[in-house]
């Protein structure tokens, strides 16, 4: 007989709606797990017939935490489909944007969804946990409080190029509509110093950015660890020895198949924009890595399919988003033998689902496939060597780690920046097809438009929350969460926390209505929320 | 101590991250300093108690205190009115909005999804959003134009794309410490401290405009962005200016033209093409004047000021 009991687990963060997820539990793990998209807004179908340009307007607004990623890619999509010229300035001032929302969302992500999870009850017994809770207790904890306080720092930079953080459109065809003065560089170097003085250094670290670019390897890591107690009692040392205490590296594991589109084009590389030279030209390589073959390859953008069979639309096959047109169905009741989400199952045409996020990029930065100029980091393709794959721990792990090159990337737009030369060049607006990618800190996202008579006549956007929370394909390959939940232990049925850290290793941001079923019998044994 | 519950409809959070951003008081300080109770917020990472339904029901019958009801995003009713297409807590997000509302001693609503449908609510409208008293500049909304909460005030909305953290914070702190009965607001229900004045109020390109010195292109140094690339900073109502965002800046400052965001019909013209970061003008002069001015004032006044503009705003300004 299966045992009812509610169950229930604190709910965090959201973004693009609400996340439903139904896991079948069958002794104490999960066997099989189904995530469910529950809000449709229909961007796509707003943007039909608009004005070209409606993009940069409308789709920061798809997601109040990616708004500067998705204004990225809906400028360089219309770049490309204009054939525009853009200046070097220009792409520096859209690089440290994107720098400056990626770099917020590692303390906000951090304290504010990740680790309020470390002080669940269910932990009690860990010998972390009375830290845990001084430190990171919601609004309470010392370090709680600072970090999500001063996530709000980095964006200030984003202020002076945009206006605003959230929603500004100041990426535009031919550059940005900005044109910074010298003091507008100096403030945000001394934002990006505060920054770095006030969390990086004293609280996440306990050490110098610059030891800690030392670390190049699972081993130095480790020994970097035991190296000083500053190193082991910072927030990092203190989370790595707590997640590996309650054992979020030993599970999580997903489809061991992973995305990047690779981002931050290089300012004298890309100024003549297309679809086709945009692997050449980023700063950080795209790529998709295997980890069956431990093999990489570059990504292109044509072999992106979006398989409807499990998703409320009305569509055929397993079209290129160019040929999609977005048909939503109106009776949207979850069905999982049929359809049971907003979101398509995105696909790599002979791949299949692919996961996205920090941990995909940094296991790409790990390959050899990249040319000699763009960015390596072998560091978290070693650790996924060592410790037997990817985890929840190391999923994070890698999030957090992309503090180095971002911080390091945004010194350098302020040194590159050549403040009397031009900001924008004026495009001739014609029509056409273009496509903008970049990674948002979630993971790879990217914009298809088309353009025809003036007016857009499709415009599709694949977000990393699209790539990982998409249903099974029409070849029922679970998608990236559905997968990774599988295997996961629960140690109390009441308070399956365990659930919560996969779907937060994702970094899904969506409130997610967890259906926990008995696998044997199919009767639900609870609901609970978590993200 | 003031009870608050925060749902997110046809949302992206916007709102939310913007409110993150806020010092004195920040979130945490709202908490810890002001006596903010709350008691459920999509982001904020409260424990949940047992459970969120039986919290959200215990609000609905009374045996838990909501104070305050704050809304984002947009009451979704499609499809075919049933609200199917955002679920929440098993149901209809906006059956829960319905009955939290009722017993909701203030009910606020954050953004422009929430107060007037913002860029969901666009044409074509897929998801049938509305705003909770509003749809653009239609009264009535999700909630119908008689709505009053239980302290007697209608729904108070603090629009903008997103709402600046300080709008929403000093009306979350006046509530707290009992000042709801000062709230002055306007006919669209803003709360007037923030929303008489203009986004061109404290602008830094208002000599530009004075003098009518365009900046003709973007990433320019100089110039009002009204005449050429579309700016609404004149005819908006919004503290942009005075307020500066991020603590650092405004969208006019930094160059971006205003898109008239507080306003119920953001995102204007519904993006008809031709239509974004274009002044609309016939025969030369903009179709919307700066508010109160007709169009033989404005000619007059741009001839004017035209004559009477000195060599050096045609000059760079905003330099290295």
């Amino acid at each position: 007989m299966a045992q009812v009991q509610t169950l229930d687990i604190s709910p965090v963060g959201r973004v693009e709606g609400d996340l439903d997820v139904r896991v079948d539990i069958e002794d104490g793990v999960v066997v099989n797990a189904w995530t469910s998209a529950e809000l449709f807004r229909g961007f796509e179908i707003i943007l039909r017939d608009k004005d070209p340009q409606a993009g940069l307007v409308v789709t920061p607004r798809a997601c109040g935490i990616c708004g500067a990623s998705h204004l990225t890619c809906a400028a360089w999509a219309l770049d490309t489909a204009w054939q525009a010229e853009v200046p070097r300035n220009a792409i520096i001032a859209r690089n440290l944007g994107q720098l400056a929302e990626s770099l917020q969302s590692l303390p906000r992500h951090h304290y504010g969804l990740f680790m309020i999870d470390m002080v669940n009850k269910n932990y009690k017994n860990s010998p972390y946990y009375e830290e845990a809770v001084k430190r990171w207790a919601p609004f309470t904890g010392t370090n709680y409080e600072l970090g999500v306080t001063i996530s709000g720092r980095p964006v200030e930079i984003y202020a002076m190029l945009g206006g605003q953080w959230p929603h500004s459109s100041y990426m535009v065809p031919g550059g940005v509509m900005c044109s910074p003065t010298l003091t507008d560089v100096t403030r945000s170097w001394s934002i990006l110093e505060h920054f770095r003085s006030n969390w990086i250094e004293p609280m996440w670290l306990g050490c110098s950015l610059e030891r800690y670019e030392e670390i190049q390897t699972y081993a130095d890591f480790m020994a970097w660890l035991d190296e000083k107690p500053e190193h082991a009692n910072s927030d990092l040392g203190m989370m790595w020895r707590m997640a590996c205490d309650v054992g979020l590296d030993k599970y999580g594991k997903g489809l061991d198949k992973f995305i990047s589109w690779g981002y931050l084009p290089h300012e004298d590389k890309y100024n003549k924009p297309t679809i086709e030279g945009r692997n050449a030209a980023v700063q950080m390589p795209s790529g998709v890595f295997d980890g069956a073959t431990c093999s990489h390859q570059v990504m292109d953008q044509a072999v992106v399919r979006e398989d409807t069979t499990h998703a409320w639309y009305e569509e055929s096959g397993a079209p290129h988003p160019f040929d999609r047109t977005t048909n939503p169905i109106s009776n949207n009741a979850q069905d999982f033998a049929g359809k049971y989400s907003w979101a398509t199952a995105v696909m790599h045409a002979e791949r299949g689902h692919l996961e996205a996020g920090p941990l995909a990029r940094e296991l790409v930065y790990g390959g050899n496939h990249m040319e000699d100029w763009q960015h390596r980091d072998g560091l978290v393709l070693d650790m996924y060597k060592n410790m037997g794959g990817a985890s929840v721990l190391l999923r994070h792990f890698a999030r957090m780690h992309e503090v180095k090159y971002i911080y390091r990337m945004m010194e350098r737009c302020l040194r590159e920046f050549k403040l009397s030369e031009p900001f924008y060049v004026k495009p001739k607006e014609q029509d056409g097809q273009g496509w903008g990618a970049t990674e948002a800190i979630r993971g790879a996202l990217c914009h298809w438009i088309d353009v025809k008579d003036g007016k857009i006549k499709n415009y599709q956007i694949i977000a990393p929350t699209t790539w990982n929370v998409g249903p099974r394909t029409g070849e029922e390959e679970r998608g990236p969460i559905e997968e990774a939940l599988i295997g996961t232990p629960i140690a109390d049925a009441g308070d399956p926390v365990e659930v919560g850290h996969v779907a937060r290793s994702y970094d899904s941001c969506l409130v997610c209505t967890v259906h926990a079923h008995d696998a044997k019998t199919g009767e639900e044994l609870a609901r609970f929320k978590t993200a | 101590m003031a009870n608050l519950l925060w749902l997110q409809g046809g949302a992206c959070s916007g709102n939310t991250m913007s409110f993150l951003n806020a010092e004195e008081p920040s979130a945490c300080d709202l908490v810890t300093d002001f006596g903010i109770n709350v008691l459920w917020h999509p982001s904020l990472g409260m424990e949940l108690g047992d459970n969120l339904q039986q919290m959200l029901k215990d609000c609905i019958s009374g045996s838990i205190k909501l104070d305050i009801f704050v809304f984002e995003g947009t009451v979704v009713n499609a499809p075919n009115g049933t609200g199917e297409w955002n679920r929440f807590a098993g149901r209809p997000m906006k059956e829960w909005v319905r009955e939290l509302s009722n017993v909701a001693d203030i009910v606020v609503a954050i953004g422009d999804c929430a107060t007037w449908g913002g860029i969901p609510a666009t044409a074509p409208n897929p998801s049938d959003s509305e705003g909770l008293q509003f749809l653009k500049r239609d009264h009535g909304g999700f909630l119908g134009k008689d709505f009053k909460a239980k302290i007697g005030l209608p729904v108070i909305n603090i629009p903008g794309c997103p709402a600046h953290p300080d709008w929403v914070t000093q009306i979350l702190v006046a509530v707290a410490t009992g000042h709801a009965g000062d709230l002055a607001i306007d006919e669209f229900q803003r709360p007037k401290t923030f929303f008489q004045s203009f986004t061109q109020t404290g602008c830094t390109r208002n000599m530009h405009f004075a003098y009518k010195v365009s900046a003709t292109e973007f990433g320019q140094r100089r110039g009002c962005l009204f005449y050429d690339l579309g700016c609404r900073g004149p005819m908006t109502h919004s503290p942009c200016n005075r307020i500066l965002w991020n603590r650092q800046s405004s969208k006019t400052r930094a160059g971006m033209p205003c898109l008239g965001c507080t306003e119920p019909e953001f995102p204007f013209f519904d993006l008809a093409p031709g239509t974004v970061f274009k002044t609309q003008t016939v025969m030369g002069v903009p179709k919307d004047l700066p508010a109160g001015v007709d169009k033989k004032g404005y000619i007059k006044l741009t001839a004017a000021a035209k004559t009477a503009a000195p060599a050096w705003a045609e000059e760079d300004i905003f330099t290295v």
